[in-house]
């Protein structure tokens, strides 16, 4: 019994399989869009607006000290921060709608602002 | 003195069929959980090879029972029935019999559409990847980041989907051209 390796059936097959690998990637992998201006709060409150496209550095001041944050071009990111594990520190640059870096142990959070932010909410 | 009654089970060729098939699958399945995975969700799925095999050669109700009965008896052996890990593989190869048992019913008999073993390979890897992944996202991890994962997992499962395809394909030729008479 020796069949072709390729019949009309899995051409057809293999047609589709692309289309819905292509088709996921369009619409699975849309860019959020880049956020012009991101939100800063300590303790859950807003400590300061940022225009994204206006470089700056901030200390912002929390329970353990001075968390260093920086603006850059479009990004922004914590460059320091009191706190044992710099979690906050190694998230790097976000520039996303949406995206977002936290100090826990300092409190102090940097959120960029989307027009059409993805989460309502994210739960840790 | 009475007889003591003894029960019996009578199995048919077709049982002893899926036995054989089903060890043989789970034999690979177990050797293969062996592997260090490069991503969670991806393994070179050789166990179903074993299903395609059967379906090309005895159809898709046995091609069911082995699959079905590898994921089962697979994840006792393995030590992960009812984690996780064993919802995940259930619902990956229940969708993939299903898309086979669909394609088996249109390529049947002599059609000109039919499709072959490396279309079901690369079908059943597709399948079964959405499976695990949709139950993975309903019911583990419901957060919309997991979805920029699904693009890069259904290509890198469309690979190894053809790649046993094209497997089952090598062992089809291989085998004799009539189905063995166990």
């Amino acid at each position: 019994m020796t069949r072709p390796l390729f019949s009309r059936g899995d051409g057809l097959l293999l047609l589709a399989a692309l289309t819905l690998v292509i088709t996921l990637y369009a619409a699975l992998w849309h860019n959020e869009g880049h956020g012009a201006e991101a939100v800063v709060l300590v303790n859950g409150q807003r400590w300061a607006r940022l225009n994204l496209f206006h470089d700056q550095e901030l200390e912002v001041p929390g329970p353990l000290g001075h968390s260093h944050i920086r603006v850059h071009d479009g990004r922004v990111r914590f460059v320091d921060s009191p706190c044992p594990n710099k979690l906050c520190v190694h998230t790097g640059w976000l520039s996303q709608g949406g995206e977002v870096a936290v100090c826990l142990p300092n409190r102090v959070s940097v959120k960029i602002l989307a027009q059409d932010p993805r989460f309502d909410t994210i739960n840790f | 003195m009475t007889t003591p009654i003894q029960p019996t089970v009578h199995t048919q060729r077709d049982d002893h069929l899926i036995a054989g098939f089903t060890a043989l699958a789970i034999t690979i399945h177990i050797a293969e959980s062996a592997l260090p995975s490069l991503l969670p969700g991806i393994k070179p799925g050789l166990a179903n090879v074993v299903t395609l095999l059967v379906l090309c050669r005895y159809g898709w109700v046995m091609a069911a029972w082995v699959a079905l009965l590898r994921v089962l008896v697979g994840s006792i052996l393995i030590g992960t029935f009812l984690s996780p890990t064993f919802f995940l593989s259930a619902a990956g190869a229940l969708a993939s019999v299903l898309v086979l048992g669909l394609l088996a019913a249109v390529s049947r008999a002599g059609s000109p559409w039919a499709v072959g073993p490396l279309g079901l390979g690369l079908a059943a890897a597709l399948a079964h990847m959405s499976g695990q992944f949709w139950l993975a996202y309903v019911l583990f991890v419901p957060h919309s980041g997991l979805l920029t994962l699904y693009p890069v997992l259904m290509s890198l499962a469309a690979v190894l989907g053809l790649a046993s395809g094209l497997l089952t394909h090598t062992v089809l030729a291989r085998l004799n051209s009539s189905p063995s008479k166990a």
